[in-house]
């Protein structure tokens, strides 16, 4: 039977998915076709949110690992897992979608280039913590562990984001946020923000819900422990 | 003796070197896999041409020094573990920033240990008659280098010394974290041998590799305590 926060629950993923579709449709009839690379740019309303959302889900490890360390709390470390769940899917779907969009553009499928090498290696401390927090015994000492883990992600961040600055590669540099004002089409950029902004609600929201179940999984896991352990 | 931190973490230096001395295997074995790796990419590369000589040499030594280092890190609290004194000095009032210090300036000896010969004999390898390899000011970037890395081999082996798999997490940990202070290292080490001291790009890329040594050795300081606590 389905209770008032999986009623809650379905409503508000409801209105994220119709977000979704609204943002898609814009990306499709609302964005003009790009000058130089023609209709593949598109992939971009996909690649650039999905990319900030990687990078904001790193922060939100990071908030979410220093609140878990100074209130000793379970229910917050079942928040950063969800956090580096979505983030590794998010870091997955910028290097899918950036490889797709390489193909035709740069004209290869990968390259080792700074900013795809950093994006990489992001994917792979996710994939790290995940293995850590998996590792573990649930506990205090689990979330001691895994919380410092999550700062330390954190601090290789700017070294991704920066990358393209620093190494001067094949990847494009920022050409949203840059000094003298974007380059972009006003069409195409209202097209991009409006994806950066349903990413992330869309990210926020995967995040709640996975922490809801990682913390009732912990809770039955806890409760089969307890029957168990009964005389 | 009063136990001050200071006394604490002088004793505590004793007393990891002497566990280090005791068996010399421990120290041995790094210097020796560094300079096994060194020889077999020497067979695999073959003769060199004069322009790729500098950026091999750096890539090649820096990388095998990165990888020997890490056996060095991941094995740091071995010798506490065996023994129980990890258990014991929990059991005492010491300083947790004073048993950092100490296993941070053991890791820094024992990386010396290894960094050293493996830079001479990368350069020895690579020797031409044209190309001075070895420099003091590149053995001072890899000491650099080390700084950073030390601090952030101490607290991923504090942070993996409770987990399964350990052997598998800590190189999957370590390594991605890594990048940001070994590329800044090639890469000024690189100015230095191509360019020289005056190379206007030098400065940025220092100035990121010290930017990491103190991000790792901040939060090292700062985390390791929370690591430490008994659950």
């Amino acid at each position: 039977m389905l209770t008032s926060e999986d009623k809650r629950e379905f409503v508000i993923g409801s209105f994220v998915q119709l977000l979704i579709i609204l943002h898609w449709l814009m990306a499709f009839f609302y964005a003009p076709v790009d000058v130089n690379q023609g209709p593949v740019y598109r992939i971009m309303f996909l690649h650039v949110p999905s990319a900030i959302t990687a990078f904001g889900s790193s922060l939100g490890l990071c908030v979410f690992s220093v609140l878990a360390l100074r209130d000793r709390s379970e229910r917050l470390m079942a928040w950063s897992k969800g956090t580096a769940e979505v983030g590794l899917i998010f870091t997955l779907l910028t290097l899918a979608t950036g490889s797709i969009w390489g193909r035709p553009t740069w004209g290869t499928w990968w390259t080792w280039d700074a900013r795809l090498t950093t994006t990489f290696l992001l994917a792979l401390l996710y994939a790290g913590y995940l293995l850590l927090y998996g590792s573990m015994a649930p506990g205090t000492g689990r979330t001691r562990v895994c919380a410092v883990l999550g700062i330390l992600i954190f601090a290789d961040v700017p070294v991704i984001y920066k990358s393209v600055t620093w190494w001067r590669t094949l990847h494009q540099p920022p050409s949203m946020i840059r000094e003298g004002g974007s380059t972009m089409d006003p069409e195409i950029l209202w097209t991009l923000v409006a994806g950066i902004l349903v990413m992330c609600i869309y990210a926020a929201w995967l995040v709640r819900v996975r922490g809801r179940n990682i913390m009732l999984a912990d809770e039955i896991e806890s409760a089969s422990y307890a029957t168990l352990s009964a005389p | 003796m009063k136990a001050t931190a200071g006394n604490q973490y002088l004793t505590l230096v004793r007393q990891g070197l002497r566990a280090e001395f005791v068996d010399k295997e421990r120290l041995i074995s790094p210097v020796l896999f560094a300079l096994t790796m060194l020889v077999l990419f020497a067979f695999a590369l073959g003769d060199l041409d004069q322009s790729l000589r500098i950026r091999i040499y750096l890539a090649e030594t820096l990388l095998t020094a990165i990888f020997a280092l890490q056996i060095s890190f991941s094995r740091l609290f071995e010798p506490d573990r065996q023994d129980r004194v990890f258990d014991l000095l929990r059991t005492y009032p010491i300083s947790y920033t004073a048993l950092f210090l100490a296993k941070y300036t053991l890791v820094l000896i024992l990386g010396s240990a290894t960094l050293v010969p493996t830079m001479l004999f990368g350069a020895f390898l690579h020797q031409s008659a044209t190309i001075q390899l070895f420099s003091w000011t590149v053995l001072g970037i890899s000491l650099l280098a080390l700084a950073g890395l030390g601090a952030l081999g101490v607290l991923l082996s504090a942070l993996t010394l409770k987990a399964q798999a350990r052997q598998i997490l800590y190189p999957l940990l370590y390594f991605p974290m890594t990048t940001p202070v070994l590329l800044a290292a090639v890469q000024s080490a690189r100015l230095c041998l191509e360019v020289g001291l005056g190379s206007p790009e030098l400065k940025s890329w220092l100035g990121l590799l010290a930017a990491f040594d103190t991000i790792y050795i901040t939060l090292g300081v700062l985390l390791f305590t929370e690591l430490m606590v008994e659950s």
